[in-house]
């Protein structure tokens, strides 16, 4: 037979070899969760291993919704992401527009303070935080997850020299036809510093959806908990029936990982903008 | 004032409690609230907790361990950046996958991989004619394993930030390379790392900043009941199970200001230091 | 104590409208942590809400490793549950602490009867001459073993003559290494092993005064080295690392064990698994070598908030699951043996795959459960420091001295 298309020789055969056996100690653990979320708790503890379930048991992510309320948590999840990201963002621009662009008495001071917050671990705050929210009678509720982390100083910081670095001409223009603050900032500012947000964005949302110390401190009840808390009591109670574990970590993981592969390129450039930035 | 929103957030949920937590860290609690002036008590169990002994050995070990990720994920970039080469898109999202997947997804997952009896880690070992560790609940390997698991989420994420750092660096310094005769290994060695300084920077003190933060997987992983646990508990980890497991919360506080000097020591020496080594383009 | 109902008074008025009012509806949180009970509770909570159709009650389910500490959190926060799972271990820290409520008035103005329940169960929640729980269960304890694994190494199914030395004959028969297959399963869990050994050869782990530690008497020292011994001196049971790994429970249901010790809540968890259902059996505990059957019994009782908003529903709820149909509905699950005297038959009766009726007639031997007013001061210490005589580093009586003087000082620092 003849073969009508002509090999090509593959470029940096070596460097292909490392990748892919790099990739592989990525990705395996990753295929292993599937087989074995899959898998009867026998098949799971067999000697040597089983790749493929005999018949895939569907019946552990049955489990999973009925051992803990994971629509509720994956909602709680969302809800808490998105409230902490929009906080941050909206909150982070703002001050770090008037640190980057606006001349007030005791601006250096103040960024100052600001600055020396980033420096300082967050379960510093923990403890304290833990008492305001009890104060406020805010234990196991939705708000309690997300509101101390609606501000952030590291936030601020970056937008500000995100603001830093756009062009002063546009803005003066705006001044001189009378636009006030607040309009330069909205009209103008806001659209043009997208990207900066986005690179912030990116990153509330990684940690925000990944956030389980302060989950776990403030809501005991199941039906207020995330993603992240409600896997760490589903270990509790299926101890080692790694079937189901896996089904529910596989599960959690997954809504994450399809917003990631669909909005892959913004994501990529928000953190090498904190990078190069940070 | 635009400011506003972003101040009071901080003064109420930052400042203010960063101040509250050193003067906790001066009381003593009771059972079911109430605390009292205690003076320096927590800071004299501090010092004398064998406990805290290990945590902050754990913690170093865990920190040291993690930052092999930063030379890993270098030249995983480096080889990515490669002219010409194919299936960089892919790679990358593979190498990703695990920065995006919930921490405490992948600690019960690598818990499993891990498992002494029926993980998929001892059975390829035991192809190769090496009989595996209970990696989690034998206290000696442990702190190995948590790490292990550390470098590999934290492949992804250094790897992009080297990725458009390598994207910064001009081709002609490349060119100039290749004709003094340097190979590829050369090139690596004398042109990328040197200019990629400043991310190999910003890299090092974010893994030490997350490293030192390290709890999920220990809390998840290992677990009060472990042998294993007092070789791998960190200081984030004795503050959560001083605090809130065991509601010791002056003591706690104790070990959160324990925590604010560590940060500061090491992020202000890194800062320091950087002058030795990292060339601003 | 006497400020915790003025508390709860304090905090019904302040909320706008909650005064009791029977056609109000409220919704009652419960508690628990045992997600195998969850079913049995459903059921208890359906009937209980069509004879009182104005109280919708939620169950709650925390895994026993973090219920505690979760508990304390919410209860001192006021955030807690209505009503929820007491054990002995923590009765009298929450009474004493003022975490939950004395139910005397209550159970005087309704008329419960106390004398219904399992003595043993009634006095471990009777702090200070006040009630401060409704009994719930009692457990009963059993050897569990594989049939399938003793008749391929050809031994004799163990039945109620069966001391320690016919278990360890056995377990040496049955360990098969090139199989992977052990004889017992000696776990590090105080419950599940040496509470249950350390009696049958009159050792102690607190003295019955609640005053010192009886870890240094060489009577417990024995009832404990039996655990270790079968680890580290005939290596019939997999390792601490190993049980830490893989769950002992999980090891008896999937054939990797042929034999270990069960608490009567477990038989419909070994049910849930097919292989378990078709080859487990249960016999006696094994005694002593003198043939003393003594163990500690833990059992469960309800107890209601020191801080709910809801405490005539409270009671309401408590009433009905301390009912004798409760009792009824629990036992025929087979998830519990009720404290509801009379009702043991029935759990008994609940699996015919298994032979139940060995955790009932252990019953009469139960000893209250070693318990003082911070109990998990010193049991949660004597389990990190026992890791060390299971994996041979150090010999039992070593640690045992250690644990012993660790309790008697933090017995000493107790507010009584």
């Amino acid at each position: 037979m003849a073969d009508p298309i002509r090999r090509r020789r593959v470029r940096h055969p070596v460097a292909h070899l490392v990748l892919c056996i790099g990739a592989v100690f990525m990705v395996g653990p990753f295929l292993w969760q599937l087989s074995t979320s899959l898998q009867t708790f026998g098949e799971s503890v067999s000697v040597p291993p089983t790749f493929l379930p005999h018949s895939p048991q569907w019946s552990n992510v049955t489990t999973v919704f009925s051992a803990l309320p994971f629509g509720h948590q994956l909602l709680n999840t969302t809800a808490m992401t998105i409230a902490r990201t929009v906080g941050q963002v909206l909150f982070s621009s703002l001050a770090g527009f008037a640190f980057a662009r606006m001349q007030f008495r005791g601006r250096g001071v103040l960024f100052g303070v600001f600055l020396s917050v980033t420096m300082v671990p967050y379960q510093v705050f923990l403890l304290p935080q833990y008492q305001i929210m009890q104060k406020l009678g805010l234990l196991n509720t939705l708000v309690a997850l997300f509101l101390p982390g609606m501000f952030s100083a590291f936030g601020t910081f970056l937008m500000r020299q995100f603001f830093l670095q756009l062009p002063q001409e546009i803005e003066e223009a705006a001044r001189i036809d009378g636009a006030n603050i607040l309009q330069i900032y909205w009209r103008i500012m806001l659209p043009m510093s997208a990207p900066g947000m986005i690179a912030l964005g990116v990153l509330v949302i990684i940690w925000s959806w990944n956030d389980l110390l302060w989950p776990l401190v403030v809501n005991s009840d199941p039906r207020q908990m995330p993603v992240s808390a409600g896997l760490a009591s589903l270990q509790g109670q299926y101890t080692t029936n790694f079937p189901v574990l896996m089904a529910g970590s596989l599960l959690a993981s997954l809504p994450v990982i399809i917003v990631f592969i669909v909005f892959q390129r913004h994501l990529m450039s928000g953190i090498a903008f904190s990078g190069v930035k940070g | 004032m635009l400011l506003l929103p972003a101040a009071a957030g901080l003064v109420v949920f930052e400042i203010w409690p960063t101040f509250q937590t050193i003067y906790y860290s001066f009381t003593s609690w009771g059972a079911f609230g109430g605390h009292t002036w205690s003076g320096l008590e927590n800071y004299r169990t501090l010092i004398a907790d064998s406990d805290v002994v290990h945590a902050v050995i754990n913690t170093a070990i865990i920190t040291a361990i993690t930052l092999l990720a930063v030379p890993i994920s270098a030249v995983v970039a480096a080889l990515l950046s490669l002219p010409g080469m194919r299936g960089v898109t892919i790679y990358r999202t593979l190498y990703f996958l695990p920065v995006v997947t919930l921490p405490a997804a992948v600690a019960l997952t690598w818990k499993w991989l891990f498992n002494g009896d029926y993980g998929l880690v001892n059975w390829l070992l035991s192809k190769v004619g090496i009989d595996g560790p209970h990696w989690l609940s034998d206290p000696a390997t442990a702190i190995f394993a948590i790490s292990i698991v550390g470098v590999w989420g934290s492949i992804g994420y250094n790897m992009v930030i080297f990725l458009s750092g390598i994207r910064g660096i001009p081709v002609d310094y490349y060119e100039a390379a290749e004709l003094d005769g340097a190979g590829r290994v050369k090139q690596f060695f004398h042109v990328t790392v040197p200019l990629l300084t400043p991310s190999i920077f910003f890299v090092t003190v974010i893994t030490v900043i997350n490293a030192l933060q390290a709890f999920d997987l220990v809390y998840l992983m290992v677990g009060q009941q472990s042998p294993a646990i007092q070789r791998t508990e960190t200081l984030v980890y004795l503050f959560y199970q001083r605090g809130f497991a065991e509601h010791d919360g002056g003591y706690a506080a104790a070990i959160g200001v324990l925590l604010l000097l560590a940060t500061l020591i090491l992020t202000a020496a890194q800062f320091r230091l950087q002058r030795r080594w990292v060339h601003y383009g | 104590m006497l400020v915790a109902p003025f508390l709860a008074a304090a905090a019904c008025s302040g909320s706008s409208d909650s005064g009791g009012g029977d056609d109000k509806q409220v919704t009652l949180t419960y508690a628990i942590w045992d997600q195998a009970q969850v079913a049995a509770m459903k059921q208890i909570i359906s009937e209980f809400h069509s004879q009182h159709p104005n109280i919708d009650v939620q169950v709650q389910v925390t895994p026993w490793e973090s219920y505690w500490t979760k508990l304390q959190t919410a209860v001192t926060a006021g955030t807690g549950p209505d009503v929820f799972w007491m054990t002995m271990v923590y009765a009298k820290y929450y009474a004493t602490g003022g975490g939950i409520a004395p139910l005397d008035d209550q159970i005087k103005s309704s008329k419960m009867d106390m004398g219904a329940y399992v003595p043993a169960v009634t006095k471990a929640y009777t702090i200070d001459g006040k009630v401060f729980g409704v009994p719930k269960d009692v457990n009963g304890f059993g050897l569990c073993y594989n049939k399938q694994l003793f008749d391929a190494a050809k031994v004799k199914y163990p039945d109620e003559s069966w001391t320690w030395s016919d278990v360890i004959a056995a377990a040496q028969k049955l360990t098969n290494p090139q199989k992977g297959v052990y004889g017992f399963v000696a776990p590090e869990a105080d419950e599940l092993s040496w509470y249950l050994t350390v009696p049958q050869v009159g050792g102690q782990i607190i003295s019955p005064d609640g005053k010192s530690s009886g870890y240094d008497q060489p009577a417990t020292v024995k009832g404990i080295q039996f655990w270790t011994d079968m680890i580290t001196k005939y290596h019939v049971s997999p390792t601490l690392q190993q049980t830490t790994d893989t769950d002992p429970l999980a090891m008896l249901t999937s054939g990797k064990v042929a034999m270990r010790y069960c608490g009567s809540w477990e038989p419909e968890e070994i049910a849930a698994v097919p292989y378990g259902k078709a080859h487990i059996d249960i016999a006696p505990l094994p005694a002593g070598p003198d043939g003393n059957r003594n163990y500690y019994s833990n059992g469960l009782a309800n107890s209601m908030s020191a801080k709910t908003q809801h405490r005539e529903q409270a009671w309401e709820f408590l009433q009905f699951l301390g009912s004798e149909r409760a009792a009824e509905i629990q036992a025929k699950t087979g998830t519990v043996i009720p404290a509801y005297e009379g009702h043991a038959e029935a759990y008994a009766k609940a699996m015919p795959e298994f032979d139940l009726q060995v955790f009932v007639d252990q019953l009469k031997y139960a000893q209250p459960f070693p318990a003082s007013t911070d109990t998990a001061a010193w049991r949660d210490d004597a389990t990190k420091q026992f890791a060390e005589a299971w994996t041979g580093k150090a010999s039992v009586d070593e640690v045992s001295r250690s644990v012993a003087s660790k309790m008697n000082d933090a017995l000493s620092k107790e507010k009584k």
